[in-house]
């Protein structure tokens, strides 16, 4: 009974406030509360007469500009892909050999156990740790942009886009740290207030490629397209990212319609960004990547070993062997993309799994280190660049990886969108890289 | 001299206005006045991507707002 | 065994919360979820003066309204949760702005230590604040702060526990909203008080407030329609 007084006593208040006021109750609190904080101020906070251009202000004159904004932000984004590259080929190399050697020692075991060591363990994950230095790199990176304050830039820039795709500025940050990896970024969601924004973010996340997929990119494009190398790795994400806003314009035109939400965001000040806050962040990312490697990716290496090694006396990675058998069943499916063959059908099925054992397959399968890896795969899979282009699209834009569809699952509360999500990612990457190799194939690019 | 009551989304980068109201619905109005912006509040716009998003300057802080909104909030300059 | 309490770090985003987090807990945190809902939850912990602190890092938020999940979770937490101490962090260049979360955190009768961070930015933009003034005005312990350099750490672990143990100097600061709006707020206020239930779980001015902010979530745990 008293509730219900009470709730009868606020509506008494706030009609009479209203008339008043001519504003409602709460605007006229705010603005007391305002009142009291310049009060206080007055009496405890003196600035100097002429506040001076801050130096972020005038940084912000030529990086925020109408017309160098966008450009700005592609050239660093082009930069990022440079920085990443470049630095870490050489990491890249020592740790490569490292394996090798490695790999070399534990087959010297000899028999079976030789076999599990050498092919599935040192092949299997060793094939992924070599790409922690880039990995490492593009998260400092990424580090770096936010801690510096530039990601607000950049979503304020690329308002104006993705108001066009029905978005707003703010679901671009979340979408560029979508290169780390998916799963933060999905849950960082929340910040969006609009279900239908929320829901979309969500949705072309996925497209935003994952740091998991770039060893796939770095190994094809370093065999099949050396001196073009970066040009290849960047154009992946260049394409995940106008996929991901193809698909938010359909998903808001038709799946989703209705009003966007509103595009409020402070601008902090430029910050020079700490080492050790680079690196914390760094880390924050990082460890996942490692400790995935440590379980989910050696777990799925050593059954696909298995898998490969079996049945008992069957040549080891052949198309006789269970995986052989399990790769050959699906394998039909991908010859429109034109890599029909077992083995790319299996590292794909698996790197469902998480998205480093595409390589981690491969590096399992045919049991050696990363640069002899591209070789082989060219070799003995007979592909021409267009059939590893065709696959890296593929590999950019098909199902995200198991924990990732977990969290789509967790944010959406709801089985219809998540598996909205895994089944239109795969019908996407299957449409676009048959798309790429019958074209391709066509103009006779290979 | 008449003071000109306009949409902020019309005031040019520079320019010193003060907030008369706000003409939305609940949530965005509260969610303004959450950011600093009540009427009485004296802003300043700083870049304009006209007609995309806008950034002001008020309460001494930056605040970036998008065309839409940038058309609800009138202002007397 | 130690003796244990939970302090919660509340403050808006960019106001170098994180880094104090980082500072009190080091390597002792934790990322968990919040109970019922997707948003991320860190905790952690610090040994000091023989006590074992928890600390419970809250969403960066501009207010404490019921707009945003993040400020549902920072709000329900301080009101349900009740920790024992609650650190607002503050943008010293950015005062006005931060400031109107600490308003809303005195009205919600948190046992508050008001940490004024980044007071090197607000030095490089030439603003002088007077530390000592403000504890006054505020009814709470002022620390400044540099957290970035760790300056003024050792500050605020000890009015931590000077809050904690009832040692610092507090005052009950009381907003004033003009007598058009006080009248309501005090009716209210006395016929919250008059229920048990309510004026256990909320401060009564609070809620008075609140209800006359037309607060939703508030408005729905009275079991009230818009």
């Amino acid at each position: 009974m008293s509730r219900e007084e009470i709730l009868r006593a606020k509506d008494r208040g706030i009609t009479h406030l209203r008339r008043i006021f001519g504003d409602d109750a709460e605007t006229v609190i705010a603005t007391e509360r305002y009142g009291f904080i310049s009060g206080l101020l007055k009496e405890t906070l003196k600035k100097p007469a002429i506040e001076r251009l801050t130096v972020s202000d005038k940084i912000d004159k030529v990086v925020i500009n109408r017309w160098l904004g966008i450009p700005i932000f592609l050239a660093l984004m082009y930069g990022v892909f440079q920085f990443t590259f470049v630095l870490s080929a050489p990491l890249m190399d020592g740790i490569d050999a490292g394996f090798g050697w490695l790999a070399e020692q534990a087959s010297g075991i000899g028999g079976w156990f030789g076999s599990f060591l050498a092919d599935g363990v040192i092949g299997g994950v060793g094939s992924v740790l070599i790409f922690v230095p880039p990995i490492f790199l593009l998260f400092i990176a990424l580090a770096i942009l936010e801690d510096s304050g530039y990601l607000a830039r950049a979503a304020f820039v690329m308002d104006r886009v993705m108001h066009k795709i029905g978005l707003h500025g703010r679901s671009f940050i979340p979408m560029l740290l979508g290169f780390g990896c998916n799963i933060p970024v999905i849950m960082a969601t929340r910040t969006i207030e609009n279900p239908k924004d929320r829901l979309t973010t969500i949705l072309i996340n996925p497209l935003m490629s994952c740091g998991a997929r770039l060893p796939i990119y770095i190994l094809l494009a370093a065999a099949f397209f050396s001196a073009y190398q970066g040009l290849v790795v960047f154009s992946m994400y260049a394409i995940g990212i106008i996929l991901a806003i193809i698909m938010a314009l359909v998903f808001r035109r038709w799946l989703l319609p209705g009003p966007s939400g509103h595009f409020i965001m402070e601008l902090p000040p430029y910050r020079l960004p700490t080492i050790i806050g680079v690196l914390v962040h760094m880390w924050e990312r990082g460890r996942l990547f490692l400790f995935r490697a440590g379980t989910i990716i050696l777990g799925v290496v050593v059954l696909i070993w298995f898998l490969s090694s079996m049945p008992w006396g069957v040549e080891y990675g052949s198309a006789q062997s269970w995986l052989g058998h399990l790769g050959s069943f699906f394998a039909p499916v991908f010859s429109p993309c034109g890599f029909g063959q077992w083995q790319a059908s299996v590292s794909l099925i698996f790197g469902f799994l998480a998205k480093e054992v595409v390589v981690g397959t491969f590096g399992t399968l045919f049991g050696v280190g990363e640069e002899a890896l591209g070789a082989t795969i060219m070799t003995q899979l007979g592909w021409t660049p267009l059939v590893a282009y065709a696959f890296m699209v593929f590999c950019l834009l098909y199902v995200p990886c198991v924990a990732t569809v977990a969290v789509i699952r967790r944010e959406t509360n709801s089985w219809k969108w998540t598996g909205f999500a895994v089944g239109y990612t795969i019908a996407l990457a299957w449409i676009v890289a048959t798309l790429i190799y019958q074209l391709g194939s066509l103009l006779g690019l290979g | 001299m008449v003071n000109q009551c306009m949409p902020l989304a019309m005031v040019s980068p520079g320019e010193v206005a003060t907030v008369v109201g706000v003409r939305a619905g609940w949530g965005l109005t509260r969610r303004l006045a959450d950011m600093g912006l009540v009427p009485g509040t004296t802003l300043r716009v700083t870049n304009s991507q006209m007609p995309g998003p806008i950034v002001i300057e008020l309460r001494g802080s930056k605040l970036v707002l998008g065309h839409g909104i940038a058309q609800k909030i009138m202002v007397e300059v | 065994m130690a003796k244990e309490f939970t302090i919660a770090l509340a403050g808006n985003p960019n106001s170098g919360k994180t880094t104090v987090f980082n500072n009190l807990t080091g390597a002792r945190q934790h990322v968990g979820n919040w109970p019922g809902v997707t948003v991320e939850r860190k905790e952690g912990s610090y040994l000091y003066q023989g006590y074992n602190v928890k600390v419970v890092d809250l969403p960066g938020v501009y207010s404490l309204t019921a707009y945003s999940l993040d400020e549902v979770v920072a709000r329900n937490f301080i009101v349900e949760e009740k920790p024992d101490v609650v650190v607002d962090i503050l943008d010293s260049s950015n005062l006005e702005r931060n400031l109107y979360l600490t308003v809303q955190l005195i009205e919600l009768e948190a046992n508050l230590v008001i940490a004024l961070n980044m007071l090197d930015l607000a030095k490089s933009r030439g603003y002088q604040i007077d530390v000592n003034r403000l504890p006054e005005l505020l009814g709470a312990p002022v620390v400044p702060l540099v957290a970035t350099r760790k300056e003024g750490n050792g500050e605020l672990l000890k009015e931590i526990v000077n809050v904690f143990e009832g040692k610092a100097a507090r005052k009950k600061i009381k907003l004033y909203y003009g007598s058009e709006l006080e009248e309501h707020i005090t009716g209210l206020e006395a016929l919250i008080s008059g229920d048990e239930e309510l004026s256990y779980q909320f401060p009564p001015r609070w809620l008075a407030i609140k209800l006359l902010e037309q607060d939703k979530e508030v408005l729905q745990k009275i079991g009230g329609n818009l």
